[in-house]
């Protein structure tokens, strides 16, 4: 019996955690003094730091869009970032472009890009600690450092994984467990309108607990939109605090 | 590179301040801003530590240690003996796009590869502090490398200065895990590294790394610390670095303009009282 296993018999993962438990959240909007917008992230073990420029005038002629904004996001991995030995990975890594472009994706219809036509958006992710769940921290960073920005989007997308380990439902997996070959979805959701715009599964699952997964990642997802409005709000409440002269 | 304007007033204004002692933010010539450190941020690395520069400017610095082979090929016997008993440091400096837009793209390729290599040379060799020696396991076998790695979060000016700082507190707070050699006889040697991390040592040396002070010629003055506005109106600026005993261990000039040799002698005086 594997040590996965032995841990879900007790009900809690590795981390002290209960199957259906998200990993602590802790976020913050405007951390940066350059950009437009920007955010950190901390799920668990795994820290982002989000940036956001624009909208403003696109740089390269060949990215205009004559209707609409031109979404443009690059996501950059500190070299001691891994639990592992130290790795320095260049910008155009595979993997990180294969995210970038899933984040881009996920945006694009929420953002409202026909306000700003021939004009470029930029979201820039850096990871600075990994621990798993790196497509679901980026989306979420993303999201608060848009606000911030005070780009104008539909509603929020807050994304979040959930998997299955021997018919145990599992939310929010940590790097160990998504090493231990389980079957991962990883779900953007539109948290007031219910709509997915983003749906990525690694290894296999058997279709019966598809349903159960799903709901689980949706049910994770609202959790955490419950949290980055929160957060929102809290910030926005402060920033009047502030320019308030009483 | 997208180029970044400042308009003739508006450096005119930097500098009439800077004659008069008096700079935007209401510091003098030779007021640092306020600096924040921390450490132990990255539970994922050996040593990491993080350094704020008033309102803007942060660096994270991770270090790792990883174990290497000792890279003796194609040097002299003399140099080979002495490289034979000593570890390695690898510095790497990467300017993140979320610090300032310049830094998309490629356009951080080149100020990566100028900060990567001050900082190497810096930290490889005698003026380091580092004591190479002890990383070094099995003589002309097995040593620690040491990855430095710099991450710069935000731009606000000077971010050389706050690189060294952090570095330094970065390496105070790195352990290295205690490698436990074995004897096999015939001079065969194995180790194993111990897996209680309270016998985890700090690297020695760590007090005398270096850490620089940067000086910018404005007109006929030059000021610490400079902002992103006066980093612009900057013709030639001056990094030195010093130890704690005041030694320096490295001078590097940069930027397009020069330094007259009279204000030379004057601005590392500068430096001296600045530390």
């Amino acid at each position: 019996m594997c040590i996965i296993t032995v841990l879900l018999i007790l009900i809690s993962l590795m981390d002290g955690r209960r199957a259906n438990e998200l990993r602590k959240i802790k976020c913050k909007p405007s951390v940066l003094s350059q950009a437009d917008g920007s955010a950190y992230i901390e799920q668990g073990n795994t820290k982002c730091l989000a940036a956001v420029y624009g909208p403003r005038e696109t740089r390269q002629k060949a990215q205009l869009i004559h209707n609409k904004a031109n979404i443009n996001v690059e996501i950059s991995l500190a070299p001691f970032s891994m639990p592992q030995e130290r790795k320095k990975r260049s910008k155009s890594d595979r993997r990180l472009l294969e995210i970038a472009s899933a984040v881009k994706q996920t945006f694009e219809p929420i953002i409202m890009t026909n306000l700003f036509a021939r004009s470029q958006i930029d979201i820039y992710l850096q990871i600075l600690q990994f621990d798993g769940g790196t497509i679901q921290i980026c989306i979420n960073a993303a999201t608060l450092a848009l606000i911030d920005a005070g780009i104008p989007m539909q509603e929020y997308v807050c994304a979040c994984s959930a998997g299955c380990h021997e018919n145990h439902t599992l939310l929010d997996l940590n790097n160990a467990e998504e090493m231990a070959d389980t079957p991962e979805l990883t779900v953007a959701l539109l948290p007031m309108s219910g709509k997915l715009t983003l749906l990525q599964m690694d290894s296999r699952l058997h279709v019966d607990k598809l349903e159960p997964v799903m709901n689980l990642a949706a049910l994770g997802c609202k959790e955490i939109y419950q949290t980055l409005d929160e957060t929102v709000r809290e910030y926005v409440k402060d920033l009047f605090q502030k320019s308030s002269p009483y | 590179m997208a180029p970044v304007l400042i308009s003739a007033l508006e450096a005119d204004y930097i500098l009439k301040g800077i004659d008069d002692n008096l700079r935007a933010d209401g510091r003098g010539r030779l007021d640092y801003r306020e600096v924040i450190l921390e450490t132990g941020l990255i539970t994922q690395a050996h040593g990491s530590a993080r350094c704020r520069l008033g309102e803007g400017t942060d660096v994270l610095v991770g270090v790792k240690v990883d174990i290497g082979t000792v890279d003796i090929d194609g040097t002299e016997e003399e140099v080979a003996t002495v490289k034979a008993k000593r570890g390695r440091v690898v510095c790497n400096v990467e300017c993140s796009p979320i610090a300032s837009q310049q830094f998309a793209g490629r356009g951080a390729d080149d100020i990566n590869n100028e900060l990567t290599q001050m900082m190497s040379r810096v930290l490889n060799g005698p003026q380091g502090g580092l004591n190479l020696e002890k990383l070094c396991i099995i003589p002309g076998k097995a040593c620690w490398i040491v990855y430095i790695d710099a991450l710069v979060l935000d731009y606000a000016g000077n971010i050389v200065d706050t690189m060294f700082m952090t570095t330094r507190a970065a390496l105070f707070n790195t352990q290295v895990p205690k490698a436990i050699i074995h004897d096999l006889g015939d001079g065969e040697v194995e180790f194993d590294l111990s897996e209680d991390v309270e016998e985890w040592e700090r690297i020695e040396g760590w007090e005398h790394v270096p850490i620089s002070v940067t000086l910018n010629k404005i007109g006929s003055r030059h000021i610490v610390d400079a902002t992103p506005l006066e980093e612009l109106t900057t013709e030639a600026k001056l990094h030195v670095m010093v130890n704690r005993n005041g030694k320096i261990c490295g001078i590097q000039k940069s930027g397009s303009g020069s330094i007259e040799h009279s204000l030379l002698s004057e601005m590392v005086q500068v430096h001296i009282f600045v530390i």
